[in-house]
Order: structure tokens, then sequence, then C-alpha cells
């Protein structure tokens, strides 16, 4: 009996899928599932930098007095939370909107009709994706902030006198349309991949049983790409509604807070409790609408698409449209991918900022040695070796991450399809998953909170680079195992198999035989965390010591300084570094985050 | 009444040429096999009278009405040339139940409630789905889809109907069940069915006529029969016909008035044209098609003309497919019912009917059909 237990649990370990499945449960298991616990734990407990406000308390008591004040308190709740609540409610919804129209709009125009230069489009429209997402929203202070709420005019008021009202230089009104550029290409992905995808017969045979064009939209076309609208919907409006950088660089002049930066205000402020109470409703939210996402996807009318022959489409003919519709597309493509660039060079040549004439342009903020008079004696960008360091420590930290969420997403990719339909796969798939749903800036604070101090094996890792590292590949292994997945999904078991009836051992057939047919699909799962790590803000700001800084918090730093020309500095290195590896791997590999759909 | 008529009918894709000026008359309420290999322009050819693809060049004419020609610059939209289509993967559209997949084009010709209501009713009821009506594609299995597909197909009641291989998702069983239900509906919708197909058999059992085709040129269009009793070309004898026709290589001289001997490698034999008399070039390449009924294994102790040994034999209760080496060549026949011969056993054969065809090698050509007698 015994020995029969021992021999069936040594040939369950024997396989090397099992032993993968189980230590992702276990090490995803105490770096999300504790901190979630201890996350709900802090919502519940006096925090030291309030015993002031709590009479007879001690740090460490158990209190409710957050969860009171957050969501009860007739003075407090409304400005803390519901206020910012409703906030992040209607600009993830604008974005939504904004996204899903034009993302839309140009999926269908490429895949669907006689539109020109489709290639260039397509490659341009997710630009605005790979660069960081404040970029969009630093171009626009650059363009359009008014001297209303103080310091030098844009550029738009320069060249026209024409002063911006408040509601069009800042708050919800440019959040929602920059962050709607932002993730519009997220929701081309993936519209046009259905689009692409649906079985031309299916519209076709609406044509032959006599519906008109109008018609075969409305009932046969939107209905199908429904499914892939609302996903995209839900993610762009959690995505949207995690962003941190975008609200607090065009809301924070006129004091329009969302969750994210009210969170960031209260856990690095004087009430981490509040914050902590705000990142739990967050991740709530998220739960809540990767449930729904599953339910409308795994509805009984979602389809298998029987790929057909789908190769003939015939392309809707755009006639007289086609010309003006084309340059007025690639017109908006630059203004949105080109002109920011061009407007982080040429703030970071000026010296008083809002003057443009040439008299006022100087390399000193890229070359100059540093004098008192500007920038308190801070040297340029390329003479300054924190810049170097920083610079250093982004690519040090994103490689690194890239390196740990891929392979761990390879593996986990592998053993989670290997095992697919148990409940130990489905756990692990979730566990991967999780970290998506969690708001960087909570999962930083949790992280800080976490590791301050020396647990079990793991030794304090406050201010190392170690905890960057550490919080980055969680953060960025969902992206990662659903790659893996994916690429799993598409490789029958049998290939692997037929390596294993000829005896080649595990870490061959993987090496040998599965990394190089996926090799696309995979280099991909590395790719996005890397990516994503190099333009991360809100994860790494509350973790970032001096010595440990990233261009990305230097950036923020800068900029909260006032020292513009700075941060448009590293602004545009940021973009080039993050464009160009993107580039650079697409050529050499053929793997992207873009995975171009066009034609 | 509805005839189709191709007039030098081209399609090119860039440098590929896919139809090659094909001329086709599809009579009324026939029911037409467009046949042979893949990628040999017949889904192009059935897309392009449905309207769903654009000739580079020709005419199409359905029913009297011009719907396309390159030279009048006509081109009559999908939606206007009455026509129903039946697509190889059903195309059914996953958001709409059975019953709104029927109605759908009803719906669009504007037709009351309750009418659209019986109609579809009506076809549930021809098609046996009737307890389908609610569900919706993705929970159908393939067979039921592909009734559900036939039903939306039929509900307007198109007076010609396209199919594109319709049955090639379906496993053996369940084609070879709705190959009865489409001759029967062919009869009962009294329209004309044009049918795309790979499937030498489908066509064989289903078409009044085959028109088949390779690499764009027609090869030959005729009544399945006639196909396969005399192919007019080399590639129509081997694609037709399953097992596949036995072809000798060999040379061929006017001997007798009426004759022609036949040396092909080891086996010499006469061949005598049944119809009309050809002339042969001294020792021209010809090639020779047995279909494999027509070689006899001689039982009983009786003699044939020639003496083989088994190679295999394959018995599959009704029939018997038996590889014979006969003069150094193989040879395929087949013996009705199951008979079992021992590998190498020596049997004695005959060759007996006038159905076998002569060859010219050099163009592939049918030159004659005749009988075939083997020289000791």
């Amino acid at each position: 009996m015994l020995m029969n237990v021992r021999n069936s649990l040594k040939s369950y370990f024997r396989k090397p899928y099992n032993v993968i499945l189980w230590v992702l449960v276990l090490l995803l298991g105490y770096l999300t599932v504790i901190p979630l616990v201890s996350i709900v734990m802090d919502t519940f407990t006096v925090h030291s930098s309030e015993v002031m406000r709590l009479q007879g308390a001690e740090a460490g008591d158990l209190t409710l007095y957050h969860w009171n004040k957050v969501l009860a308190d007739p003075v407090t709740s409304s400005k803390v939370f519901y206020e910012p609540f409703w906030n992040t409610i209607w600009i993830s919804l604008g974005t939504c909107f904004v996204a899903i129209l034009l993302g839309g709009l140009v999926a269908w125009l490429i895949t669907r009709t006689n539109i020109k230069y489709k290639s260039f489009i397509s490659t341009a429209f997710v630009l605005p994706y790979i660069m960081p997402s404040w970029t969009l929203a630093m171009a626009w202070l650059n363009f359009f902030k008014n001297p209303l709420v103080g310091g030098a005019p844009g550029l738009f008021t320069v060249l026209t006198g024409i002063q911006t009202p408040n509601w069009f230089a800042y708050g919800p009104f440019p959040i929602v349309i920059v962050q709607g550029l932002h993730y519009a290409p997220f929701a081309y992905i993936l519209i046009g991949g259905i689009l692409r995808n649906m079985d031309a017969n299916l519209e076709e045979a609406a044509t032959i049983l006599k519906a008109g064009r109008a018609r075969i939209f409305i009932k046969i076309t939107i209905p199908i790409v429904m499914p892939a609208m609302l996903s995209t919907f839900l993610l762009v409006f959690s995505s949207s509604m995690s962003a941190f950088a975008v609200p607090q660089f065009l809301g924070a002049p006129v004091r329009f807070q969302v969750l994210t930066t009210q969170m960031y205000r209260t856990i690095n402020g004087l009430n981490p409790g509040y914050g902590y109470v705000i990142a739990l409703i967050m991740i709530l939210i998220g739960v809540l609408i990767l449930a729904l996402n599953q339910k409308i996807t795994g509805s009984r009318k979602s389809y298998t698409t029987v790929t057909g022959k789908s190769s003939n489409i015939a392309l809707v003919n755009l006639k007289g449209l086609r010309t003006p519709l084309s340059v007025a597309l690639i017109a908006v493509l630059l203004a949105i991918c080109i002109l920011p660039l061009i407007s982080f060079a040429v703030e970071s040549f000026v010296v008083a900022p809002g003057n443009y004439s040439p008299s006022n342009f100087s390399t000193v903020f890229w070359v100059g040695r540093g004098s008192v008079s500007i920038a308190n004696g801070e040297p340029g960008i390329l003479r300054n070796k924190y810049i170097f360091q920083g610079l250093w420590n982004s690519l040090k930290l994103s490689v690194v991450v890239a390196f740990i969420a891929g392979t761990v997403g390879i593996l986990a990719g592998y053993a989670i399809v290997r095992r697919r339909g148990s409940k130990l796969s489905a756990l692990v798939n979730n566990l991967c998953f999780f970290p998506y749903l969690m708001p960087s800036m909570a999962f930083g604070a949790i992280y800080l909170s976490m590791f301050a101090v020396k647990r079990g094996f793991i030794p304090a890792l406050y201010g190392s680079f170690a905890l960057l590292v550490l919080v980055g590949a969680v953060k960025y292994l969902p992206f990662a195992s659903r790659s893996g997945v994916g690429a799993m999904m598409q490789l029958s078991g049998e290939i692997e198999e037929a390596g294993t009836i000829m005896g080649i051992k595990w870490w061959k057939r993987m090496t040998k035989i599965i990394i190089p047919i996926q090799k696309s699909s995979f280099l991909s799962g590395y790719l996005l965390p890397f990516i994503s790590c190099m333009r991360e803000l809100s994860l790494f700001i509350l973790l970032v010591s001096p010595s440990t800084r990233i261009l990305t918090t230097m950036l923020f730093q800068y900029n909260e300084k006032g020292w513009n020309q700075y941060a448009n500095a590293i602004n545009l290195l940021i973009v080039v570094i993050v464009v160009s590896c993107n580039l650079i791997v697409n050529k050499l590999t053929g793997a992207s985050i873009d995975k171009g759909i066009g034609g | 009444m509805p005839e189709i008529i191709l007039k030098n009918l081209t399609k090119r894709f860039d440098q590929f040429v896919a139809v090659d000026n094909l001329n086709l008359t599809i009579g009324d309420r026939e029911f037409v096999t467009l046949l042979g290999p893949s990628g040999c322009g017949k889904t192009t050819t059935l897309r392009m009278i449905a309207g769903l693809e654009t000739p580079t060049e020709g005419e199409i004419t359905i029913g009297g009405r011009v719907v396309f020609s390159s030279e009048k610059g006509v081109d009559v939209s999908p939606d206007k040339r009455d026509v129903g289509f039946l697509f190889q993967n059903y195309a059914l559209w996953p958001h709409m139940t059975v019953y709104g997949n029927i109605a759908f084009g009803l719906q669009n010709l504007k037709w009351p409630k309750d009418k659209i209501e019986a109609r579809v009713r009506e076809l549930l009821e021809m098609l046996k789905i009737e307890e389908f009506v609610g569900r919706y594609p993705s929970e159908l299995s393939g067979g039921q889809q592909q009734r559900v597909a036939i039903a939306r197909t039929l509900a307007t009641g198109p007076k010609v109907l396209f199919m594109d291989e319709p049955l090639s998702n379906l496993d053996a069983k369940l084609r070879m069940e709705m190959r009865t239900e489409l001759k029967r509906l062919h009869l009962e919708t009294d329209s004309t069915f044009v049918y795309v197909t790979h499937d030498q058999l489908e066509a064989m059992t289903l078409s009044s006529r085959i028109c088949l085709l390779k690499e764009g040129y027609l090869q030959q269009y005729e009544p399945p029969l006639e196909v396969y009793h005399n192919p007019a070309n080399l590639f129509v004898a081997d694609f037709v016909g399953s097992p596949n026709i036995n072809l000798l290589q060999g040379v061929g001289n006017n001997v007798n008035l009426d004759e022609i001997k036949l040396d092909c490698g080891g086996l010499r034999m006469i061949f005598t044209p049944r119809s009309s008399s050809i002339t042969l070039d001294r020792d021209q390449p010809v090639a020779v098609g047995i279909r494999p009924e027509y070689i006899r294994i001689c039982t009983d102790g009786e003699k044939g003309k020639v003496q083989g040994i088994i190679y295999s034999t394959l018995p599959s209760g009704m029939e018997t497919i038996v590889r014979i080496d006969i003069g150094g060549q193989q040879f395929t026949c087949v013996v009705f019912g199951g008979v079992d011969f021992a590998v190498d056993e020596v049997v004695e054969v005959d060759f007996d009917s006038q159905q076998n065809v002569l060859f010219d090698l050099a163009t592939g050509k049918n030159l004659a059909l005749g009988k075939l007698d083997i020289i000791r």
C-alpha cells in the first residue's frame, strides 16, 4: 500500500510538467497570494504614520478606520474615494470609446477596404502602444500647456497666440484622448485579428441571400466581432483604470484625481491604509472584469473558426475617398507618432521654457557641464553620470526581468498545456495571470511592505536591485505565460512524444524540439516584458532608491521638479530605445509585440 | 428557364491563370459537377458564376440574362443573380440560431412573419432537423450543420444552386447519406445544381454531366458513364475510376486493315478499334487503358489467354482488388465477391471487353475504343 503510493508519487513527479506546476504553485502562491493577504491585512491595521490621528491606537492594531473613512464617512469618503472612483470610471469608459472607435475603424480600413499604404499604416499605428503611455501626455503638455496654471505656455499658444482653456489643456479631456490613442493599437490588433480571421464566406453567404451591405454589416459582421470587441473593451478598461502616469501628468495641474493618483498620494503620504483599501477595490474590479470576459468568450454563441478560403475577400472599394482617406490617416499617424518626438527634441534644447526664438536654443541640457544658474548645476544628459546609471539600471533590469519572466512563461505554458483540463493546470494558469489584475502601483506598494524586512529565506530587500527584479518578473509573467500557452497550444503533443519515444531527455526535447519550433512566439514572450519594463513607471516608483534609479523614475522626478528639458530629453531616449529594440528584434527574429495584421 | 452559359471565361490572378478560356453550357435542371484536382480552377469557376469573383475576361449568362460580360461592362452583383450557394465550411452564422440562419434570406426578401415561419418549418421538416431549431451552430454536429446550411440555401427557392465541396468536411458514412439526399433534393427542388468536388466518386454518382478541369483547362464535359468509358485523354482516364485504370505504355503499328499491333514491354497484343479504323505512324508511342473490371481471372480450370502471378489481394467483402503480374507488367483487377488468392499463385487471365482505350502517348488524346487480344 505504502509502496504503491510511493511508486505512483514517483512516477507522478518523474513527469517534468508536474514538477513545474507544483513549483509554480508554491512560488506564485507565495509571490501573489501572500501579497494579496497582506494587502487585506493592511487595510485593517493601524500604520505607524497614522498613529497620530488614531488616538489610543498603536501601529499594528486592528481597526476598521480605513474602510470606514474611505467608504462610509460622509466627510472624507467623497474626496478620498467616490470622486476619484467616478473619475476613473468615466475616464476609462471614455478611453475605451476612443480606443475602440479608432482602433476598430483602422482595423476595418486595413482588412476590409482598398485603402493605400496598408503596411505603413499598420506599422505606424501600433507605435503609440509601444511608446510609453505618458509620451503623448508630455507631448500634449508641450503643445497645449497654458499659463493659467503657471509656467510657460506650450508651442500651440506660442505659434497661434490662442490660449488653450483649462479643460482642453488639463484634466479628463486630454487624459481620455491621450489614453485612447495609447490603447487604440491594442483595439486595432484584437479587432483586426478577428476581422482578418473571420471567414469571408459568412459575409458572402449573406450577400447571396440578398442582404445589402449595411444589413450585412449590422446583422453579420458586427455581431461576429462583438465578443472580440467586448474583450477589447474590458481589457482596455482595466488597463486604463490602472494607468498612473497619464492622469498624473495631465490631471495634477488641475487637481483631477483618479484612483491610481489617489493611491500614490495616500500610500506615499500619511494614509497608507486608505491607499490599500483603494488598491483592494481596484483588484476586485479587475477580477470582476476578468470573470465577465471569460463569461463572454465562453458563451454558447461563441464560435470555433473553421477557416475557409478567406484569401479572396472582396475589399470594399473606397472609390473617390480612397486617396483623401489614406492621406488623412497618414497625416494623423504622423501627428501622433512623429510630432511628439520632435516636440521632445525641441523642448530639450529650449533654455527658458515657452520662448522658441533661435537665441534661446542651447545644447546645455544635452552636453552642458552644469552651471549653478540652470537646474541646480545638473550636468547635461550626455555628461550626467546619474543618467547613465539610470540607463544602465533600466537596461539591466529589463533584460533580467524579461529573461526570468520569459523563461518561466515558456515553462508555465508548456506545463499548463500538457496537463490541460486538470485542476492543477487551471490553478497555475490563473495564478500566472493574477498579477495582471493587480494595479502596478499597489503591487509595488505590497512588495515594498512585504520585503522591507527579512522573510523566511528571503533577506530584507529594501532598496535593492533584486526587489525591482522580483516585482518586475512577477508583474510581467502574465504576458510571457500567455504567449507560452498560446505557442504550446499550436503545437501538437505528438511532436514531443515522438522525441520521448526515441528516448530523448526532457531538457533536450525542450531546447532542440519545442523551443526552436515556436521560436518566434516564445521570443515575443521575452520581448513583451522587456519593453513593458523599459517604460514602466508606476510599478517601480515606490521601490527605487538612489542607487537603483531607473530612467522612468528619473523622468518622473525631473518632471516634478519642473526641469522640463531633462524630462523631455530622457523621454526621447526611452522612446528611441524601446522602439528600436522592438524594431531590431522584429527584423532579426520576426517576433514582435504588434504582430502586424496589415497587408 | 435557367440555362447557364459561359463564354471564353478567363480568370487570372497576377501571373497565374486559374481558368483559361472556358466555354460551358449548363442546361436547365442539370446536375453538373466541376471535377478536378485541387488548384484546377473549379472553385474559381463556381465563384465567378455566382458573382463572388470577378472574371478577367469572358461572358456569363444565366437564364438568358447576361450577368457578366467583360466586353459590355456588365457585372451583376451576386444578390441579383438569383442563385443559392452552399459553402464548403457551411458558413453558418455563429450568433444566430438555426431558425435565424434559415430565416435570414426570407427576411431580406421582406416576407411576412407568418410566411417565414411556415417556410422555415417546411425546410426543417424536409431536412429532418426540427429538433435543433433553437440551437446555435456551435451546438450542432458537422452533419447537422450541413443540413442547416442546405436549408438556409434552399429557403428562398433559388432555381440555380451552387455547391462548393459541401461534403468534404463530413465523415465517410455521413457523406454517403448526404449524397443520396442531395440527389433527391435535386429532383424535389426542380432546380439546376452546379457542384464542385475533387472526389471522382462523388462526381460519378451524383451528376448528370461531369465537367473535368485541369490547370484551368476543360478536359471533358460529358455524362459520367461516358467520361468513365470513353475518357477524352490520359488525364481523364487516370483521374476517374477507383481503383485506377491500368495504363500500359508501348508502341503501336497498323498490321491488317483494322488491326493494330501493340508492343508493351513483354506483352504483345492486337487492338481492334470498335468504331472507325485509325492510322498510326510506324512505331508510334501509345498507351492502352484497361479498366480493372475488364481483366478477368479465370476460375474452375478455365483456360485464359495468358497467365499471371498474384502480387497481392485486397478482399473487401463485396469485391476484391487483385494485383497481378502479367508478362512483367503489374495490373489491377477487380473480382466481384470475396476471393482470396495466395500470393505468387499462378492464374489464368483474360481481357474481355470492347471498352479498352487507345491513347496517343505524345498528346494524351483518345484515339479509339476497342477490343484487346493478347498474342501468346
